[in-house]
C-alpha cells in the first residue's frame, strides 16, 4: 500500500510545515522584543519516512550572556558613584561662579584685606563679616548636600535589596516551571528567556554568577560566591539607618546570613549597584565630609583669639567663627565629625545678631566682657594689625588630619582648593570609568542581540521555503488522490 | 540552527544609539561655542580644577590688593602734597625771621605771619582724606592737632601762658617783659618752653594723634607703614617755632631777648625743614614701592588670566568646526535610518 504511505508522509509534511510556520510567526511577532531569543524548530524524520517537529530550541550564547551580566554589574556600580559625585560636585560647581568653599574663602580674605586698608570704615567691616557668613553658609549647605546624598544612598541600598528579593521570588517560580517543563519534555524556551531577563535585572543590583545544572536548573551566586539562589531563594536583608550621623558608617547588606558589603564584609561583592551605593555612603561622602570638617576646624583655629595680656592667663578661644563646643577650642589636626554643619559666625561680631563689627578689627569677639582678648589696646580706629595677622594666618601652613586624605600641612586656602580638586578628580575618573563600562555593556548587548535576535529577512525566506514545501506536499496529496481515484474508477 | 549574524533589532538599535550619542555631543558643543568655556569645567579638567580654583583665588587676592593700594596711594599723595606745603611754609618763615632779625621794626610782620602759619599748620595736620585724618596715625577718626588760636583758649595756649608767667612773673606782652634778659629768655626757651613740645606734653595739650602709623599690605607679603602722624619731630619743632614768634610777645622784649627768640625760632624751623625732607623721602620710597608692587601684581594677574583661559576656554573656531562635522554626521545618520527602515525583503515579495 505504498500510495497510502505516500499520502501519510505528505500529510506529516503538511503538519511539520504548519508547526514550523508557527515558530516563524512567533519569531516575527517578537522581532521588536529585545528580550526574545530566536526560536527554531527541529525537524526529524519519523519512522516510516514521515517528518515531525521534535522540539523547539532557542538561540543562546552562554558565554556572551555571562559577559553581558558582568558588564551590566560594573556599569551600574559606576553609575551609582557618578550620580552621587555629580550631586556632591554642586557644592563646587563651575569655578567661574565662585560658589565653592574655596572661592568663598578667597572672598573672605579679600574682604579682610579691604577692611585692613580702611580699618576706620564700618562698611568694610560689615562686608568682611558678610563674606564670613557666606563662607559659613557654603560649608553648612555642603554638609547638608553630603548628608542628603548619604541618606539617599542608604535608602537606595534598601530599595535595591528589596528589588533583589522580589526578583529572587520571581526567579524561584520561573526556575521551578523550567525544571518541571524540561523533565516533561515540553517547550520551555519562552520561560528560559524570562529567566535570563530576571538574572539580567538582578545583575544591575549585584554582581552575579550563574551555574546551570541538570534539568536546566539554575543556581545564582554573588560575584563573591555567596548563594542567592540554590534550589531555593536565600534571604537578602538590610536595615536602613534613619538618620546617618556625619562620619558614622551605615549597616551592611547580608545575603544568606553573610555580610556582603561594608568594611566588615567577609565576602564583599565586587560590582553592581549595591557595591556603588555602599562606596558612596561609606567612602566618598565620608571622606568629603572629613575634608569639610577640617576646613571648618581650621577656620575656627585661624580666627581664634588669644590672651593679649603681658602675662597671658586665658586659653585661646573661638573668634569670628565659632561652634557648639565654644569657648573650648577643637583639638588641633583632628577631625570633629559634622563641624562644617555646625560652624557659625560669632554673634559678638555679627551686626545682625547685635554684635559689633569693630570687634573683628579690635579683638574681643571671644568674650567682649574680658579685656584680655582685646588686641587694639589704644583704641585707635586705624588699627589694622589684628586684621593683617588674620591674613598672615590664612596664608600660613596649618596642620590637617591625615584621615581627610589631603595634605597634612598646607595653607587653608590650598587645602580647600585641593578638596575641590579631589571631588572633580574622583568625578572625572568615575565618569570615564562609567563611560568605558557602559560602552562595554552596550557592545555585549549588541553582540548578543546580533547572535540571538530575530532577522526579519531570514524569517521571510524561511517562510517562503515553508510555503513552497507546503505547496509541494499539497500537490502530492492531490496527485495521490487522483491516482487513487483512477484506481477506484478502474475497479468500479 | 544559526544562519545569521545580524538581527533586525541590532540594526535599528545601532543607528538609534549612535544618534543619541551624537546629539549629546551636539548639546555640549553648543554650550561651549556660545560661552567660549568648557561646558563642564570640573568634569573635563578633573584634578586640574584645583589649579583653576587656586589661580582664581590668587588672582582675586592680587586684584583686591591693587584696589586697596589705591586707598594707600591716595593717602600717600595727600601726605606728600601737604608736607611740601609745610616745607614751603617753613622756608618762607625762615626768610621772614631773617629779615626780622636785622630790624626789630619787622617784628609785627613776623608775628602776623607766625599766627597765620600756626593756624595753617593745624589745618594741614587735620587734612581728611576719605573720612580718615591722614596725620592721626591709627586714631584716624579724631582731629589730630588742636588749633592754638581757638576760643576759648585751648590747653596748648594756656600751657604756654602758664609757663611764661611761672618763669618771668608776668604775662606775655605785659609791662615788665622788657626787663627779661637775653640769657633768661634763652634758658626759658631751652627748658620750660621746650618741655611744652616734649612728646609727652605734646600728646596731652597739642595732639590727639597716635604715634602708631597706619600699616598696610601693599603686596601679598609686604606690610609697610603708609602714613605719618602729627607727633613727629618736624611738626613739633615747626609748631614750637611758630608759637615762639606768635605768642611770646616778641615786640615788647628788649633786643637781647628778642634776638634769643628769633635765633631759637630760626634754628627750630631750620631743623623742621630738614626733617620734613627726610619724611618726604621715606614716604616717597613707600609710594614707589606701591607703584612697583602694583605693576608686578598686574603682570601676575595677566599671566594668571592667561593660564585660567588656557585651562577653561574652548577654541571657538575648533568648536564650530566640530559642530558642523557633527551636524553632517547626524544628517547622514538620519538618512541612513530612513533607508534602512525601507530596506526589507517584504518590499520585494
Amino acid at each position: 500500500m505504498s500510495l497510502t504511505t505516500g499520502l501519510s508522509i505528505a500529510r506529516s509534511a503538511l503538519f511539520a510545515a504548519g508547526d514550523q510556520t508557527a515558530v516563524v510567526s512567533r519569531n516575527v511577532a517578537n522581532a521588536g522584543n529585545p528580550l526574545f531569543s530566536r526560536k527554531s524548530a527541529n525537524v526529524v524524520t519519523a519512522p516510516g519516512g514521515g517528518v515531525r517537529v521534535a522540539s523547539v530550541t532557542r538561540a543562546s550564547e552562554p558565554a556572551l550572556v555571562r559577559r553581558l551580566l558582568a558588564a551590566t554589574s560594573d556599569a551600574s556600580s559606576q553609575k551609582a558613584l557618578v550620580d552621587a559625585l555629580d550631586e556632591l560636585e554642586q557644592t563646587i560647581n563651575d569655578p567661574e561662579l565662585d560658589a565653592s568653599p574655596a572661592a568663598r574663602l578667597a572672598k573672605l580674605s579679600d574682604a579682610i584685606q579691604n577692611y585692613a586698608a580702611q580699618p576706620q570704615s564700618d562698611l568694610a567691616g560689615q562686608a568682611a563679616v558678610r563674606a564670613a557668613g557666606d563662607l559659613v553658609r557654603a560649608l553648612n549647605s555642603a554638609t547638608e548636600t553630603v548628608n542628603r546624598v548619604r541618606r539617599q544612598a542608604d535608602a537606595d541600598i534598601a530599595s535595591s535589596v528589596d528589588r533583589i528579593a522580589t526578583l529572587l521570588a520571581r526567579f524561584e517560580v520561573v526556575n521551578g516551571q523550567i525544571v518541571n517543563g524540561t523533565r516533561a519534555g515540553s517547550d520551555v524556551t519562552d520561560l528560559l528567556d524570562t529567566r535570563d531577563q530576571i538574572v539580567a535585572s538582578m545583575s544591575e543590583e549585584v554582581g552575579v554568577r550563574t551555574i546551570i545544572r541538570a534539568d536546566d536548573d539554575m543556581a545564582i551566586y554573588t560575584d563573591s560566591g555567596v548563594p542567592l539562589f540554590d534550589r531555593t531563594a536565600r534571604a537578602i536583608t538590610f536595615g536602613a539607618t534613619l538618620s546617618l550621623a556625619p562620619g558614622a558608617l551605615g549597616n551592611a547588606v547580608y545575603a544568606d546570613g553573610v555580610p556582603v558589603t561594608g568594611s566588615g564584609a567577609t565576602m564583599p561583592i565586587a560590582s553592581g549597584r549595591l557595591k556603588g551605593l555602599t562606596a558612596v555612603r561609606d567612602e566618598a561622602t565620608v571622606l568629603y565630609q572629613y575634608q569639610l570638617d577640617e576646613m571648618a576646624r581650621s577656620l575656627i583655629e585661624i580666627f581664634a583669639e588669644s590672651d593679649q595680656s603681658a602675662v597671658p592667663s586665658l586659653p585661646d578661644a573661638p573668634g569670628l567663627f565659632t561652634y557648639a563646643g565654644a569657648p573650648a577650642m577643637p583639638a588641633p589636626a583632628t577631625i570633629v565629625d559634622g563641624l562644617a554643619g555646625s560652624i557659625s559666625i560669632n554673634p559678638n561680631v555679627d551686626p545682625d545678631q547685635g554684635g559689633l563689627v569693630t570687634r573683628l578689627r579690635d579683638g574681643g569677639i571671644a568674650d567682649p566682657l574680658v579685656a584680655n582678648y582685646i588686641y587694639n589696646t589704644s583704641g585707635g580706629v586705624g588699627f589694622s594689625d589684628r586684621l593683617e595677622q588674620m591674613q598672615d594666618r590664612l596664608f600660613a601652613a596649618q596642620a590637617f588630619d591625615p584621615a581627610a586624605g589631603l595634605e597634612t600641612s598646607a595653607t587653608l586656602v590650598k587645602f580647600t582648593s585641593s578638596s575641590a580638586a579631589w571631588v572633580e578628580d574622583v568625578r572625572k575618573s568615575s565618569a570615564d570609568e562609567y563611560e568605558y563600562r557602559n560602552t562595554l555593556m552596550q557592545r555585549s548587548s549588541e553582540t548578543l542581540s546580533k547572535l540571538t535576535g530575530i532577522n526579519l529577512d531570514e524569517e521571510m525566506t524561511t517562510m517562503l521555503e515553508l510555503e513552497r514545501s507546503y505547496q509541494a506536499a499539497s500537490k502530492l496529496i492531490s496527485s495521490i488522490d487522483s491516482m487513487l481515484a483512477a484506481l477506484l474508477v478502474a475497479i468500479g | 540552527m544559526k544562519t545569521t549574524s545580524i538581527s533586525t533589532q541590532a540594526i535599528s538599535d545601532a543607528t538609534r544609539l549612535s544618534l543619541s550619542k551624537l546629539q549629546l555631543q551636539l548639546s555640549t558643543l553648543q554650550k561651549e561655542v556660545t560661552s567660549g568655556r568648557l561646558a563642564d569645567v570640573g568634569q573635563t579638567l578633573g584634578h586640574n580644577t584645583g589649579q583653576t580654583i587656586s589661580l582664581r583665588q590668587e588672582r582675586d587676592r592680587l586684584a583686591t590688593i591693587i584696589d586697596t593700594n589705591g586707598v594707600v596711594s591716595g593717602r600717600l599723595k595727600s601726605t606728600q602734597t601737604t608736607l611740601e606745603a609745610l616745607n614751603d611754609s617753613a622756608q618762607s618763615f625762615i626768610n621772614t625771621l631773617l629779615v626780622a632779625r636785622s630790624s626789630s621794626a619787622s617784628s609785627q610782620v613776623a608775628i602776623a605771619e607766625a599766627r597765620t602759619k600756626l593756624t595753617a599748620l593745624a589745618g594741614t595736620m587735620n587734612t581728611n582724606v576719605g573720612g580718615a585724618y591722614i596725620y592721626a596715625g591709627i586714631n584716624s577718626d579724631v582731629k589730630p592737632l588742636t588749633d592754638y588760636f581757638e576760643t576759648p583758649a585751648p590747653a596748648n595756649q594756656l600751657a604756654v601762658a602758664n609757663a611764661f608767667v611761672t618763669d618771668f612773673g608776668v604775662a606775655q606782652s605785659a609791662p615788665g617783659t622788657e626787663l627779661i634778659t637775653g640769657a633768661n629768655m634763652q634758658t626759658f626757651l631751652d627748658t620750660t618752653f621746650a618741655a611744652l613740645f616734649d612728646p609727652a606734653a605734646w600728646a596731652t595739650t597739642w595732639s590727639a594723634a597716635s604715634d602708631q602709623n597706619m600699616r598696610s599690605r601693599i603686596a601679598t607679603s609686604e606690610l609697610v607703614e603708609t602714613s605719618t602722624n602729627a607727633n613727629v619731630d618736624a611738626v613739633r619743632k615747626l609748631a614750637s617755632a611758630f608759637t615762639m614768634i606768635a605768642d611770646l610777645g616778641i615786640d615788647t622784649l628788649n633786643q637781647d631777648a628778642y634776638l634769643a627768640v628769633i635765633d631759637t625760632a630760626i634754628r627750630a624751623a631750620g631743623e623742621a625743614v630738614g626733617e620734613i625732607t627726610q619724611l618726604r623721602g621715606q614716604l616717597g620710597a613707600v609710594e614707589e614701592r606701591v607703584v612697583k608692587a602694583n605693576d608686578q601684581m598686574q603682570l601676575q594677574i595677566d599671566i594668571m588670566d592667561r593660564h585660567i583661559n588656557l585651562l577653561e576656554a574652548v577654541d571657538p573656531a575648533e568648536a564650530s568646526t566640530r559642530i558642523s562635522l557633527l551636524l553632517t554626521q547626524i544628517e547622514t545618520a538620519y538618512s541612513l535610518t530612513a533607508r534602512i527602515q525601507r530596506l526589507s525583503l517584504l518590499n520585494y515579495l
